[in-house]
């Protein structure tokens, strides 16, 4: 049985690599929408703060606690998005392994 | 080794086919099951349940900013906080039962945890002057969006990569 190990980690390290390449994008896309969305949420606190419809106890609640909500959610929702990405990265990576070892396998049998 | 002719045919034949097909079978096995697993499957029926309710949520503030300041009492508004609240805790329900879910089940939990806050607040005040609907309305569809974005992601580990 012929099986060459180190091509095969470095198809598997190819494989992994596209994958994450071709994806990583869409996480630093997600990011600036989230950063985007949160100046616009930012921005109307403050307006309304300065034409007195938001007193200061509600615009100090919304920036202490209601952002931090914010922040938690949009933390969970990039690790969704990144834990989406290292999966499709490493069943890539399994594939390429899979297929080596079967056309290794398929010379013997 | 036996000198037997027969065991040696019998020897040879395992070593030639039987040994190798046995490794290729066992190997096929092992990797038939060998696939990572961080996330559950994309539910489309949970992706549409979320598109609804942040359908629903909009609708709710929207109208409200139809109506004066001075007809905003949380009683006209009981049975809406109440429908849309069930909606949120079934969605939740159905998010806490999968497995590798904590993160979107999160989400949802600080969505639940958000609108009750809210309700809270207008029922304290039995009104909500137009800066505050529109922060809220603002919270709820950057809440649901997060929820769409983490829901979606399930969707991309199953197509290729643009």
């Amino acid at each position: 049985m012929k099986f060459n190990l180190d091509q095969t980690l470095k198809d598997m390290l190819a494989a992994m690599q596209g994958e994450l390449g071709k994806d990583w994008h869409k996480v630093r896309a997600v990011m600036e929408q989230f950063l985007e969305r949160r100046k616009l949420r930012l921005k109307t606190l403050i307006d309304g703060h300065a034409i007195g419809q938001i007193n200061r106890t509600k615009f100090e609640d919304r920036l202490n606690t209601v952002e931090k909500m914010h922040l938690e959610a949009q933390i969970n929702a990039l690790r969704v998005v990144s834990k989406a990405i290292a999966q499709k990265a490493a069943n890539a990576a399994i594939e390429v392994l899979e297929k080596a070892v079967r056309v290794s396998l398929g010379r013997i049998v | 080794m036996s000198l037997n002719p027969k065991h040696y045919i019998t020897g040879a034949a395992q070593r030639t086919f039987l040994l190798p097909a046995g490794f290729a079978l066992l190997i096929t096995l092992l990797f038939a099951g060998c696939r990572v697993q961080l996330l559950p499957d994309y539910d489309a029926r949970i992706s549409s349940q979320i598109v609804e309710l942040a359908r629903k949520v909009d609708q709710f503030y929207l109208l409200m900013l139809e109506i004066p300041e001075h007809e905003r009492s949380y009683d006209h508004y009981i049975e809406k906080y109440v429908d849309i609240e069930s909606g949120l805790n079934s969605l939740l329900m159905q998010n806490r039962i999968k497995p590798l879910n904590e993160n979107i089940t999160r989400i949802t939990e600080i969505t639940l945890e958000l609108w009750t806050k809210h309700k809270q607040e207008h029922k304290q005040d039995n009104t909500l002057n137009d800066a505050l609907i529109t922060l809220n309305r603002m919270d709820f569809n950057d809440l649901f969006y997060a929820m769409q974005v983490a829901e979606q992601a399930k969707q991309m580990i199953s197509k290729p990569a643009e």
